[in-house]
């Protein structure tokens, strides 16, 4: 079995859709490509473990889907942020920077 | 809001399952198409940038999973799709799955068939309202060796009017014979004396009239009688107004007050009618009342009185009687036991054996089914391996080899329950009369719960070892051994192997207990019963107290009787006895040998009450003195016969012929002295199983009765000779019945029913049992041979002798089975213990039966390892080295 990949935590995939989702509604391969334009090609996104993320924001009720047609006339499945998400992102978001807040202090004090 | 979509997506993943499964498809298509585009763009080679994009993208199967998982509708739709899989797999090998299948069916149908036996015998209540609150009260007496008999009447009355822990105390007779008459043709019945209580101490309801009241225990000088309604139907046609009708029970008139229903079998299911006690009250204070022990007793206790208060306070009342009645209740002891427990003691054990058997059975055939999925496991290890690779969870692997293996259990559980469902109606119709209180195969929540439970237990049993398997290997061994297993696949043989083991063990078990209950049957029909049992018809026949109320009576018509059946063409002889051996009961008393100490008294002696002619009739030799003769007749000295036992016990090296016994306990001057005039062999009284006891015969023409049995000796089958003895019977007396009518050799018989069906049982489980485990030591050496078919071939093309080859696959199957047989002896011998109780002449640790049973396995597990071991070796060797 393939060893679990770890470069993206799990909650933090779901932060980083949200927050790429505020701009427009996207399929799930342009969502990879923003990711991984936005933090300059830190982050790599598996890319594998993005659809279940998806479907679990899905099932939330965070995100909504469609399937539409791309400008290259070929179909695909388009992910929107629904009012509860966007109000979610706000308290994810919040919970975020508390983490990574706590996590620099530790790292400064010790 | 949130909320709703978010239920609508489950439901739509649930509901639209395969097609949220195709989108998903559709969408990782686009995302690696796109991804694809971008790295050719990136200016990679076609080839290049479509490995890339499937290698950055990851594992498809375990994307799919986890998304099954985010939908969080997965273990629904796992279950679905492994039960598909499943059923399709099971299709794909319709010989294993029949095979599994009849063999789950065979075990779950035997433990249903005797657990719903159980259930009806053992397990569910007596059909009395609150019988948790019956008790049977009983008489021990230690130096007569009694447990559990019959009580005296006077004790019966003391215990139910001092026992303030009884709510009620009832007794009642066992089951005897009236002949009613003045209603068209004479006719037998068996009917039961009862205390007026009887029935509302059981809480039984008159379906018609009414039951008896409390005083009716006592004699009232007119006579009333409770009819079950199968007679108010056979006989009265259902008609209301029997009740209040006046008919002749024994000649005497008696009322009918009201009918019970049939179905409450009690005291025993053959009674018909019941009739109050009618004690005189002045019974009471006389000397047989306290020494005649008869009676069966049943209290019910009251609210809130526990069965070991109850006991205590008994036990008091028990102790007070032998110090108050010393004469005759010096040493009587009593005990009290649940009812239900005391009903069912004797078929206890044997349906306890019964159901360890099957349960035995039951495991060998998981342990077989075991077998084959680990065979088929085996076969599909490339698959396994692949699958996983391809990032299926190896979780997911484990509950799909139980879901195969569940829905084998529920076939076989199914096939199990209708197997189940004809075996109780089997057992009920082939079963001795009597043995099994099953009177309808009914369902209830135990019998559903049990098999339920079973059916579940076997298929996660059998369901583990594959199971467990399939998520431990590792695929890249499997994949590189190209599917001839890595250490795991070496683990998982060595639990086959196990399997295999553990199979022979229980088999051996199994084999070991019918065979000791066989050995017990063979010599019990080979125990000589003192007499010869061939060609004998024996008739009970029943006078009128009230007509025949005198002995001359009496005797003048047993006398006519015995002179018309001699004259009958096809009858060597003719006798009468008081009850004819091998009946299964046996009238016993005190007795005191003359001139010995008045202290120095014997007990438990069986009397037997014959006219002249029964020891040539019977063919039972006599060892010295004589028989009785037409001079041995009222008026003339008391002369009895004894039997060889008896004549060991008290005079042994003396001459016994002359003495004088008596059945007083203590005599004295009015005591009724016996002189010995001869010695017989000894006669088995009661049963083939039963040691003959110590007994003595009285002529009957000193001791008549109005109840003897007429011993008819034929000169072909005895049942020809019905009619004749019938007519000759009508023809003395018309309004004479039958009671019993037997060939000796039913008697017989019947006496070993109860072996014989617990032997027949017992044998067909362990036959199946020993089928079933040679299927597994055939699956799992035909599978090592297999695994070993190059191996043989590279050694028969270097010149091994093919014997030699063969013997090392054959070597390994025996070294199991040897094992196997180790395991189960040691078992065996510890376990047999339990069913001393049912064997006859031989030991629990019987070598021989072991011997035997050993024999008969390593046998069978020799031929069906040396098939496979055989077809392997005569293989081709140059094919199989091809083949590889």
């Amino acid at each position: 079995m393939p060893a679990p990949q770890n470069d993206v935590l799990r909650g933090t995939l779901e932060l980083l859709i949200l927050k790429t989702l505020t701009l427009e509604p996207m399929h799930g391969w342009g969502i990879s490509q923003r990711i991984q334009q936005f933090s300059s090609g830190v982050l790599d996104v598996n890319q594998g473990s993005l659809y279940p993320a998806l479907q679990r924001l899905e099932v939330k009720g965070w995100i909504d889907s469609e399937w539409r047609t791309t400008e290259n006339n070929r179909q695909a499945k388009y992910y929107r942020l629904t009012a509860s998400g966007r109000k979610a992102l706000g308290a994810e978001t919040a919970s975020w920077r508390r983490y990574v807040t706590a996590v620099e202090s530790i790292l400064e004090t010790a | 809001m949130s909320l709703l979509s978010g239920i609508r997506a489950r439901l739509r993943a649930l509901v639209h399952w395969s097609t949220t499964e195709r989108e998903l498809d559709a969408e990782i298509g686009f995302h690696l198409e796109q991804e694809t585009e971008r790295n050719l763009r990136a200016g990679m080679s076609p080839e290049e940038a479509r490995r890339r994009a499937r290698i950055d993208f990851g594992a498809a199967e375990s994307v799919r999973e986890e998304h099954r998982d985010a939908r969080g509708v997965r273990w629904l739709e796992d279950a679905v799709a492994d039960a598909r899989f499943g059923i399709r797999s099971l299709l794909r090998n319709p010989v294993l799955a029949t095979t599994a299948i009849v063999t789950l069916a065979l075990g779950i149908g035997a433990n249903a068939a005797i657990f719903s036996v159980v259930n009806a015998v053992i397990l569910r209540p007596l059909p009395f309202p609150g019988s948790d609150r019956l008790v049977k009260l009983s008489e021990d007496n230690p130096e007569k060796h009694w447990v559990h008999e019959a009580a005296a009447p006077a004790n019966y009355v003391d215990w139910s009017e001092r026992v303030k822990s009884f709510a009620s105390v009832t007794a009642y007779t066992p089951g005897g014979h009236t002949t009613m008459s003045g209603d068209g043709e004479a006719a037998m019945f068996y009917n039961a004396n009862v205390t007026g209580n009887f029935f509302s101490v059981l809480g039984i309801e008159a379906l018609q009239g009414r039951t008896f009241t409390d005083d009716e225990t006592w004699e009232k000088g007119t006579h009333v009688a409770v009819i079950s309604d199968r007679l108010w139907h056979t006989r009265f046609g259902g008609d209301p107004k029997t009740i209040g009708r006046t008919v002749r029970f024994d000649e005497v008139p008696t009322e009918i007050v009201g009918v019970v229903p049939a179905s409450y079998e009690f005291p025993n299911p053959k009674v018909d009618v019941w009739m109050p006690m009618e004690w005189k009250p002045t019974d009471r204070s006389k000397d047989w009342f306290r020494r005649a022990h008869w009676l069966g007793v049943v209290a019910r206790l009251k609210p809130g009185a526990t069965l070991a208060a109850g006991d205590a306070e008994f036990q008091g009342v028990v102790r007070q009687l032998q110090v108050e009645y010393p004469a005759t209740n010096r040493v009587m002891g009593a005990d009290l036991m649940p009812l239900q427990a005391f009903l069912t003691a004797d078929i206890r054990t044997p349906l306890l054996i019964l159901l360890a058997a099957v349960a035995l059975l039951l495991l060998i055939a998981c342990a077989n089914v075991g077998n084959l999925l680990l065979v088929q496991a085996l076969g599909r290890e490339r698959e396994s391996a692949l699958r996983l690779t391809l990032g299926a969870g190896r979780g997911r692997l484990v509950r799909q080899a139980l879901t195969e293996s569940l829905l084998l259990s529920i076939v076989g559980g199914l096939a199990g329950c209708l197997l189940g469902w004809a075996g109780t109606r089997g057992l009920a119709a082939l079963q001795p009369a009597g043995m099994l209180r099953v009177t309808g195969v009914s369902v209830d929540w135990r019998l559903l719960v049990f098999i339920f439970g079973i059916t579940t237990a076997s298929g996660l049993l059998f369901g583990l070892a594959p199971a467990i398997w399939r998520g431990r290997q590792s695929p890249a061994d499997v994949l590189k051994e190209g599917g001839r297993g890595g250490s795991e696949g070496t683990r998982i043989r060595r639990w086959g192997n196990g399997l295999v083991v553990g199979e022979v063990s229980l088999a051996l078990l199994l084999t070991v207990g019918a065979g000791l209950l066989l050995k017990s049957f063979f010599n019990l029909g080979h125990v000589n019963p003192g007499f010869d049992p061939t060609n004998v018809l024996t008739v009970g026949i029943s006078l009128p107290q009230a007509r025949y109320d005198s002995a001359a009576k009496q005797i003048a018509f047993y006398d006519q009787l015995q002179d018309r059946v001699r004259a009958l063409p096809g009858v060597s002889g003719g006798a009468a006895a008081l009850i004819p051996s091998l009946s299964g009961v046996a009238w016993t008393s005190d007795y005191h040998i003359g001139g010995r100490p008045a202290d120095q008294y014997g007990t438990e002696i069986a009397h037997q009450i014959v006219s002249p002619d029964y020891f040539r009739v019977m063919r039972v030799p006599v060892l010295a003195g004589r028989t009785f003769t037409d001079a041995d007749r009222q008026g003339t000295p008391l002369v009895t016969i004894i039997n060889e036992t008896l004549a060991k016990r008290e005079f042994a090296g003396r001459n016994p012929l002359g003495q004088l016994i008596t059945d007083d306990k203590i005599p004295d001057s009015t005591t009724k002295w016996m002189t010995i005039v001869g010695v017989v062999g000894d006669e088995h009284q009661t049963s083939l199983s039963t040691p003959p006891q110590i007994e003595m015969y009285q002529p009957f023409a000193q001791n008549p009765n109005n109840y003897m049995t007429l011993v008819t000796r034929t000169t072909a089958d005895p049942t020809d000779m019905i009619p004749a003895v019938r007519r000759a019977i009508a023809d003395l007396d018309p309004n004479v019945a039958i009671a019993t009518l037997n060939t000796m050799e039913q008697l017989r018989s019947s006496t070993l029913a109860r072996q014989r069906f617990i032997t027949i049982l017992l044998l067909t489980f362990a036959g199946a049992g020993l089928l079933l485990s040679t299927v597994g030591v055939y699956g799992v050496i035909a599978q090592m041979a297999r695994r070993r078919t190059r191996e043989m071939g590279i050694r028969i093309a270097l010149g091994a002798p093919v014997g030699r080859v063969q013997w090392l696959v054959v070597n390994q199957g025996l070294r199991l089975v040897g094992l196997g047989v180790l395991l189960g002896t040691v078992a065996g011998l510890g376990a047999t213990r339990a069913m001393r109780s049912l064997l006859f002449g031989v030991s629990p640790t019987d070598p021989v039966t072991f011997v035997v049973v050993s024999a008969i396995l390593a046998g069978a597990a020799l031929l069906a390892s040396w098939l496979p071991a055989a077809r392997a070796a005569r293989t081709d060797p140059a094919s199989t080295l091809r083949f590889e």
